[in-house]
């Protein structure tokens, strides 16, 4: 299904390109939320992504699988965002007392700790842990996304787990 | 942990709003349609040819690979040309004709090749200092010359220098920054630069000359220091100091915990079998001693769990020492009363396993276990790589041909994941918990246990807590060069199993089969041992091995701290090297301010050597009992011969063991009286196992180059 509206869109049919990002909209949007923990962030990613989608579409050749696809975009407009976010909070520094805009952040469930712990992984790190966690992809669909071996998604996980433990300072991990 | 980060998938994100969602789309649409225009406009001038000179027109199809491949030819020709004529002149020591060859190859380099940038003889290697400067002062006249020029005329300016020692003949693209450097007119520099680019022997010119290439030239007059390294071992083990002689007036308490694994002793076979020294970390002298069945007299009956006879006897690698050898046996349960048994098999099917002395041997290993096992008793298979899964659940021996079945199917394939195998083997495990039997897990891998998300500690916490519910946990190590020991050692203990490294099928048939019983069926936990000498008898001691296992004295009481535990028909083997009072051999001295002597009347029976103490909890039991033995004059025997040939054997063991772990008492000791020891108290030997140490004596004799 997904398969025919990316080879009509790429030859240029409006509707089922229109039709893809609608389905996928969604999807993209909590990827989003899950990596910026925002509602407000998440809007902003998931539009960045839908412009890239609509400039890169033709570009796409099914050698990965379209939702790998859209979690590589996803996670580089998330990226993107947080640094971008990071220089204007540092310049916000200057004139604010407190930067920091804890309050919008919309998980108010017990999670909330560890969120912001992930959130502080080094960029790899954070990415594999919120894959394998987050999305529920195995370490081998995680590492299609990220780019790298199996073993290394692996690796920053324990990495990621390691650091977790001092992050949170928590006997049983 | 593992929980906790579940969720994170948990969370639900809040619906996108209407508008966000809206003004996402119109914006994919607008992008799709402006990459739509772009697209549609051809991109570059395709008919149009780029605008470049005809020179670069003409000039780039000339530097076409093909016409490179020409040049890279011509190198491969000057270099054999260059080498003949230096075999030449190393073997005639006179210039023959040789500028009509150094001509022709300098012109077909000129023309040819831009690649060899120099072939030029470096200077001869042993010339007088007035050679030198005379050759340096040619060389910096020179300098600003043609390359080729000046090997010609080098040549011919230098015949005498020449004649008296051998020339080298480098050819090979040195950068001319370096060319022009060799130049500079520097004695000191030079003379470095000389020892550096030594001359290559003549063998490697005529390598060279019989179809050498470039490389090979420019590795010959390479720093002669580069060392070979050695294949990355990875192979992982905890260091421990080899216990220091203690003082008794100081420090009279030793105390261990008993250790009845032997993965130590088959490691260092497989590596001295593979014609290397074991890594001296990898040596556990107590596992190597252990590994050898004595014949210590048992106890008679199950109440009294193990009995230890303490022999002292000269020590046979210093004149004025002893040793105390406590042999300590388990007993044996007879296998018409052994509890019913409850395995579950986790097996590491990882890609590294896909190796003749890994996955298959562990086959053959456990097909041979299951041979032994009762019918009534269980196994399960669980399998971990990528994804932990369960080959077989709980199924009675009587339906061997499933079990055999199931072991025959495993593959190996994937990355390792130990702790989700874990968790399922002890879910296993746990259903077909038998009350008051055996509930074990056989972990079976070849190294790394656990790459998964999942810590060390972690496991260990994991298997603590199993191990007080009853399931305990037994390691087979297989294969080499990947092997975590530390953390085999950690699961063992911690699962109140036994490690074992299975590097052969006969290593398999000792521990899963012939010795199945110790390490199935505990008949006491928590041994521990305690040694008090009487420092009226014994000035010093040192407990050979044991490194990993020493406790801390006040621990002996402590039910609370675990130790090893022993099994059916376990023996154990635990020796000191002891130095009476007075022995010339003696290596602290007197304290001057140290006891008075009120304490030393404070009469215990005279003639006591030391007084040993074993603290056992039987399986079932949470208090301990304590054994007694005092250790007096009629332990001793006066000549090494005296002793009993299993006492003598066990002696060369850990004499062999120290040698490997560079202990310094024994390092004057010989392999080859190693050797006349052991095979003098070889016995029966019916296994052949003794035969088989000898010949890793011998193997570690000739590796040590004594």
């Amino acid at each position: 299904m997904d398969e025919d509206l990316i080879e009509r869109a790429q030859k240029g049919d409006r509707s089922a390109f229109s039709l893809l990002v609608e389905r996928h909209y969604d999807f993209v949007h909590a990827v989003a939320w899950r990596w910026s923990g925002n509602a407000g962030d998440a809007e902003d990613i998931a539009q960045t992504v839908c412009l890239k989608l609509g400039q890169a579409i033709r570009a796409f050749r099914g050698a990965s699988r379209f939702r790998t696809w859209l979690y590589t975009l996803t996670l580089n407009a998330a990226r993107d965002h947080q640094r971008s976010q990071l220089r204007e909070r540092r310049n916000a520094a200057n004139f604010l007392a407190d930067p920091t805009s804890t309050a919008a952040n919309d998980n108010h469930d017990q999670a909330e700790a560890l969120w912001d712990a992930v959130r502080q992984l080094p960029d790899k790190q954070g990415d594999a842990v919120l894959l394998v966690y987050g999305e529920g992809l195995t370490h081998a669909a995680a590492a299609e996304v990220m780019g790298c071996s199996q073993a290394t998604v692996s690796w920053h996980v324990h990495e990621a787990r390691k650091r977790l433990k001092i992050l949170l300072g928590r006997e049983t991990m | 942990m593992n929980d906790d980060l579940k969720n994170l998938g948990r969370m639900t994100p809040p619906a996108p709003s209407p508008e966000a969602r809206a003004r996402a789309l119109a914006l994919a649409m607008q992008a799709f349609d402006e990459a739509q225009n772009t697209s549609e406009v051809p991109q570059g001038t395709a008919g149009v040819r780029r605008q470049s000179s005809i020179f670069n027109r003409l000039w780039s199809p000339v530097m076409n690979r093909k016409f490179l491949a020409g040049s890279a030819l011509a190198t491969l020709l000057v270099v054999p040309a260059a080498a003949f004529l230096t075999l030449e002149l190393t073997r005639q020591g006179l210039p023959v004709d040789t500028n009509g060859q150094q001509v022709e190859v300098a012109d077909r380099d000129a023309s040819k090749d831009a690649e060899v940038k120099k072939a030029a003889p470096s200077k001869p290697n042993a010339y007088s200092s007035a050679d030198k400067a005379a050759a340096d002062g040619n060389a910096v006249t020179q300098s600003s010359g043609a390359l080729a020029d000046q090997v010609d005329t080098r040549v011919a300016e230098e015949p005498g220098a020449r004649g008296r020692a051998g020339v080298e003949a480098m050819v090979g693209k040195t950068v001319p920054g370096q060319a022009q450097q060799e130049l500079e007119f520097d004695a000191a520099a030079s003379q470095t630069r000389r020892t550096q680019f030594a001359a290559p022997p003549a063998a490697v010119a005529t390598e060279s000359m019989t179809g050498g290439s470039i490389v090979e030239i420019m590795q010959s007059p390479a720093p002669v220091d580069t060392v070979w390294q050695a294949e990355e071992n990875r192979d992982r083990f905890t260091s421990a100091d080899t216990n220091p002689v203690k003082s008794v007036a100081t420090d009279p308490v030793s105390t261990f915990s008993a250790d009845v694994d032997t993965a130590s002793y088959s490691f260092v076979r497989k590596s001295l079998m593979a014609g290397q020294m074991p890594d001296p970390d990898s040596v556990r002298v107590e596992e190597m001693i252990n590994y050898f069945p004595y014949d210590w007299p048992g106890p008679d009956s199950k109440d009294a769990p193990f009995k230890a006879t303490v022999t002292v006897l000269p020590t046979p690698w210093n004149a004025n020492t002893r040793l105390m050898h406590v042999g300590i046996k388990g007993y044996d349960v007879a296998p018409a009363v052994a509890p019913r048994a409850n395995l579950v098999f986790l097996i590491d099917v990882s890609g590294s396993m896909d190796e003749p002395d890994k996955l298959p041997l562990l086959k053959s290993a456990f097909r041979l276990l299951v041979e032994k096992l009762k019918p009534d008793d269980t196994v399960s298979i669980v399998t971990y790589a990528g994804d932990a899964g369960t080959v077989l659940e709980p199924t009675a021996i009587k339906e061997k041909a499933k079990i055999l079945a199931a072991i025959g199917t495993l593959q190996p394939g994937g990355s390792t994941a130990g702790a989700h195998g874990l968790d399922a083997a002890y879910n296993l495990a746990e259903r077909a918990f038998v009350k008051g039997g055996i509930n074990r897990i056989m972990l079976a891998t070849d190294g790394d246990f656990n790459v998964g998300p999942s810590s060390d500690e972690e496991l260990k916490a994991t298997i603590t807590a199993k191990r007080k519910s009853g399931i305990f946990l037994s390691v087979l190590g297989f294969g080499r060069g990947n092997y975590n020991d530390a953390l085999m050692q950690t699961l063992a203990q911690n699962g109140n199993g036994t490690a074992a490294y299975i590097d052969t099928l006969a290593e398999a048939q000792k521990t899963l089969v012939e010795e199945a019983g110790s390490s199935l069926f505990p008949i006491a936990k928590d041994v521990k041992f305690q040694v008090e000498f009487n420092p009226r008898e014994i000035a010093e001691y040192r407990l050979i091995g044991y490194e990993t296992r020493a406790l801390k004295r006040e621990d002996f009481n402590n039910d609370k701290v675990d130790a090893g535990d022993i099994g059916s028909g376990h023996r154990v083997t635990a020796i000191y090297e002891i130095t009476p009072k007075g022995s010339p051999a003696v290596l602290n001295d007197d304290l001057r301010y140290g006891a008075a002597p009120a304490v030393q009347a404070d009469a215990k029976p005279s003639g006591e050597m030391a007084f040993l103490k074993i603290r056992y909890k039987q399986p079932d039991s949470d208090t301990s009992k304590l054994i007694t033995t005092p250790v007096t004059q009629s332990n001793a025997v006066p000549t090494l011969k005296q002793a009993g040939q299993d006492v003598r054997f066990s002696v060369a063991v850990s004499a062999f063991g120290q040698k490997l772990r560079g202990t310094d008492a024994v390092s004057a000791y010989p392999y080859g009286s190693i050797l006349d020891l052991a095979s003098a108290a070889k016995g029966e030997d019916g296994y052949g196992y003794r035969a088989e140490f000898l010949s890793l004596v011998r193997l570690a004799k000739g590796l040590g180059g004594e």
